[in-house]
């Protein structure tokens, strides 16, 4: 990217999410100014505000990071939110068994969320590679499968038997992760997220095993022309992709919600594909962006109770922003000679 | 077991006006994975005309309009803009999702409560003409592709759009003669939706009937006709779950009747050989 494109397009896009707040403020009858304000300091003007927008970034930037490293490689995963699901499925089949030792809990609780993240993409890999069908279509039909499987789990094998809501056993407090600072929710779990980005953002642009990922999705016919072995570096990016988002789902049982309820996600998976897009498919500028859309989510809440906005901008704006980045992409594709 | 087929056939039919629209796009060459986001906005039209004074007709009318401009949208950016197609239609069930959602707290304010419209009127078997006009499409969808020029037009922008433009067609065109057609059935999808199974709006209505619509045309490997059978089949899983969760226990697990629509898509998927039958220049842009 060149330097006033990387300058360019944060600001572009800063400038289009506070033009639609600012019409949709004024579609609800309220005005512009206020809205923002009660926006601003919603997701940033205390330590809980900022705890929250900390809070909720955690899920966003690894999903995002999962979809950049899945974007590169060419491999188009529309399953983060199913692969999300598992993960915090599994992390919350794992975490209340072992609940004797904190710390083997967390750590057998992330280890599950990942493998069942990657385990969960594993028939769409599968069916693309072998029977070539497309993994746009096998991964949202198994959100759909992830969604109702949770669905049936909370009143199933994984109900807490004490209490009248299906929902999962509750993890102890000794398990689940302290807060960062006083006066916040966030937890450890937004660095363990911030940093995995940043472990991507090197793997795909400093390693021999990133310009390979990086050669099957820009150019697929020459990296088999020069022997690249492409079904397994796709295999490896939808595996890696899965795991991320896995990881998203067990960290937010472990340090946001203590257990798994029904409906669970609220589409993390869908805004962390959202901000890959808008971050370009890089790990550091996705992870922002993720960082921007949990603000946005803790900001609408505020903003909502304030001023009478609803706090749907939280899920309609980024899906407006990926629009004007796609747009503006294609034009400037075309134009380039 | 009437009861269960007039359920069955009810709940088919908004699966089946969105999936013949997207075989049409699909066929023209494009694809819109958005589909349950057009669903939601007309769900939501319908709704909100209704709370507006309109009777059930209008409503229909009303989400078939919004459908048609969530077509227009799609073609503006997906078709003559040319940006990738799988990714606006990722973007547009966020904005979907976000607008109804925006728009029912509007109107339904903080209280929460479950506003209910009035339903389409029955005519036979219990069920509204929409339902057979549901029916009647892919038929209308076949003859028009094997029988008509423009279909011929249609098919070749999905096979061959090189040829298609030497001969002096508009690709573009043709896609986004599709795309409108595809919102306006998928928006009537949504309001049937909520003008006879759940006379109300919930935000995520559709619950993921959209993705299904999809997987509904790989199973008919983009063949009008077999996308009756497939809608039948995920119409009657669902129906079969309705009825195994108000008559309580069962043996086999809750869990497994809730996701069959979905899992009897994914072995459609994979039993239809993925791409066999796929227009050969689907997802590519237009010259």
């Amino acid at each position: 990217m060149s330097a006033p494109r990387r300058v360019l397009v944060p600001a572009a896009a800063a400038g289009a999410a506070i033009a639609s707040l600012a019409a949709l403020a004024l579609l609800a009858g309220a005005s512009p100014l206020d809205a923002l304000r009660a926006l601003a300091s919603g997701s940033a003007g205390s330590r809980a505000a900022l705890g929250e927008t900390l809070l909720r970034s955690t899920g966003l930037v690894l999903t995002a990071a999962g979809a950049c490293l899945a974007l590169r490689t060419g491999v188009l995963n529309i399953g983060l939110e199913g692969q999300f699901l598992a993960g915090a499925a599994a992390a919350a089949a794992v975490g209340p068994a072992l609940a004797g030792i904190p710390l083997l809990a967390r750590a057998a609780m992330l280890l599950a969320a990942a493998a069942a993240g990657a385990l969960w993409v594993l028939p769409a890999a599968v069916l693309a590679a072998k029977r070539n069908v497309p993994e746009v279509l096998s991964t949202i039909l198994l959100n759909l499968i992830a969604a109702t499987a949770v669905s049936g789990l909370v009143r199933g094998a994984l109900r807490d038997p004490v209490g009248d809501y299906p929902q999962s056993r509750a993890l102890p407090d000794a398990v689940r992760l302290a807060p960062l600072f006083g006066g916040g929710r966030a937890t450890a779990a937004v660095l363990l997220a911030f940093l995995a980005a940043a472990l991507l953002a090197v793997l795909l642009s400093a390693t021999p095993l990133g310009l390979k990922l990086r050669a099957v999705g820009l150019a697929p016919a020459a990296s088999r022309a020069i022997g690249l072995p492409e079904a397994r570096l796709k295999l490896l990016a939808f595996a890696g992709s899965g795991a991320l988002a896995g990881l998203a789902g067990g960290l937010e049982v472990l340090a946001v919600t203590g257990r798994l309820y029904d409906p669970f996600s609220a589409g993390t998976g869908y805004a962390g594909l959202a901000a890959a897009l808008l971050g370009q498919a890089q790990p550091v500028p996705s992870a922002l962006a993720g960082l921007f859309f949990a603000a946005l989510g803790a900001g609408s809440s505020a903003m909502q109770r304030d001023t009478g906005v609803p706090a749907a901008v939280a899920s309609l704006v980024p899906g407006i922003l990926v629009l004007a980045v796609l747009a503006a992409r294609a034009r400037a594709g075309r134009s380039a000679p | 077991m009437s009861g269960f087929l007039a359920v069955t056939i009810l709940l088919a039919a908004p699966l089946l006006l969105a999936a013949v629209g997207e075989l049409l796009l699909e066929r023209a060459g494009s694809i819109q994975i958005g589909v349950e986001g057009t669903m939601l906005l007309g769900a939501f039209a319908a709704f909100a005309a209704s709370q507006k004074g309109a009777g059930p007709h209008a409503a229909l009318g009303a989400a078939i309009l919004t459908g048609l401009l969530a077509g227009a949208a799609f073609a503006l950016f997906a078709v003559a803009g040319r940006a990738d197609p799988v990714l606006v239609g990722t973007a547009w069930n966020l904005v979907g999702y976000g607008a109804t959602a925006f728009g029912y707290r509007l109107i339904a304010g903080a209280t929460g409560s479950v506003l209910e419209i009035a339903s389409l009127p029955p005519v036979f078997l219990g069920l509204p003409v929409a339902v057979f006009l549901a029916f009647l499409a892919p038929v209308v969808l076949e003859l028009f592709l094997a029988r008509t020029r423009p279909g011929l037009a249609v098919t070749a922008a999905g096979e061959n759009p090189l040829a298609l433009d030497a001969l002096g067609g508009s690709v573009v065109a043709v896609r986004s003669a599709a795309s409108l057609a595809a919102g306006a059935l998928a928006g009537a999808g949504g309001a049937v939706l909520v003008l006879t199974v759940s006379p109300a709006f919930v935000e995520g209505v559709t619950a993921g009937r959209g993705f299904l619509a999809l997987a509904l045309v790989v199973f008919a490997r983009w063949k009008p006709l077999r996308l009756v059978p497939g809608a039948l089949l995920i119409g009657g899983a669902t129906a079969l779950a309705y009825r195994l969760q108000a008559g309580g226990a069962t043996r086999i697990p809750y869990a497994v009747f809730l996701a069959l629509p979905g899992i009897l898509a994914l072995f459609a998927l994979a039993i239809a050989r993925g791409r066999g039958g796929a227009p050969r220049a689907l997802g590519t842009p237009a010259p």
